[in-house]
């Protein structure tokens, strides 16, 4: 069952990582950007389509992990320990902490773009959107650095 | 509901829980206490140590996360609410706090991690 659900938080992490990096970069990039460029063509797609699936994304993501984490507490956590990888565990907090302050955002992320003016709220958008993408990438590492800890850097 | 009183609450809502989470983290402010391998909650904060003898705290592991993440949620909700009732010349306000406080409190949770480091 644990297994199942750390997969499939994996498979969700991987689809919003994906989203949130496109939805970045494209708010990010400059407005004088050719076409025909790698940051051109990002801000070609329209980057308020993805604002929906993201919050879905990790609203899901959240839960799983939140869900995932209660067998970590148990049958993981107490192996690290003996192990002493303090570092991991240090990095590990800090996600958990990272992406609740993260799920408190999402509201106000979600009223930025749904807006049709796009003008209103630019700045706070690309904020709230690059910070978003902070969160997601940290838990992303971190998350796999912790599913290999066994190998990594032993 | 109008759309200016949803773009209060939203970014009162997002400023309050990060502050708020970070209080309840500082202040051990837990609304429950998961034991994951006795599958219990118990309302407030507690610790293992405080019913068991302290060398067999990791056959009680406590969860405070789940508690804390609801303690912020709660506190937001209200403070969003009210944020909703008040007028419309304090969006710039709001939209100030939830661009500052998230950083902020993402900042303090490193300064309050620090402890794993100097293991």
């Amino acid at each position: 069952m644990a297994t199942t659900l750390l997969i499939l938080h994996g498979l969700v992490a991987v689809a919003l990582i994906g989203a949130i990096t496109h939805q970045a970069l494209a708010t990010c990039a400059p407005p004088n950007a050719k076409p025909n460029s790698f940051f051109g063509r990002f801000r070609a797609i329209p980057a308020a389509g993805f604002a929906n699936a993201i919050v879905l994304l990790y609203l899901t993501s959240w839960l799983l992990g939140a869900v995932v984490y209660l067998y970590f507490k148990v049958d993981i956590q107490p192996t690290l320990e003996r192990d002493r990888h303090w570092h991991a565990m240090g990095f590990l907090d800090l996600k958990e902490d990272f992406v609740v302050i993260g799920l408190g955002v999402l509201p106000a992320y979600w009223f930025c773009w749904r807006g049709t003016d796009n003008s209103q709220h630019h700045h706070l958008r690309a904020a709230l959107t690059i910070l978003l993408a902070f969160i997601v990438w940290w838990s992303f590492i971190v998350g796999h650095v912790m599913n290999d800890i066994r190998g990594f850097g032993s | 509901m109008p759309a200016s009183a949803v773009r209060r609450f939203t970014f009162a809502f997002g400023a309050a829980f990060a502050l708020f989470y970070v209080v309840a983290r500082l202040r051990g402010l837990a609304l429950f206490t998961v034991y994951p391998a006795q599958s219990i909650v118990l309302l407030g904060m507690h610790r293992s140590r405080d019913f068991a003898d302290p060398v067999l705290d990791f056959l009680a592991p406590e969860m405070y996360w789940y508690g804390w993440t609801a303690s912020a949620a709660v506190c937001a909700l209200v403070i969003g609410l009210i944020a909703g009732l008040l007028p419309d010349r304090l969006n710039w306000f709001w939209a100030w706090c939830v661009w500052i406080i998230p950083p902020m409190a993402m900042a303090a949770c490193v300064y309050l991690t620090i402890p794993w480091f100097r293991l």
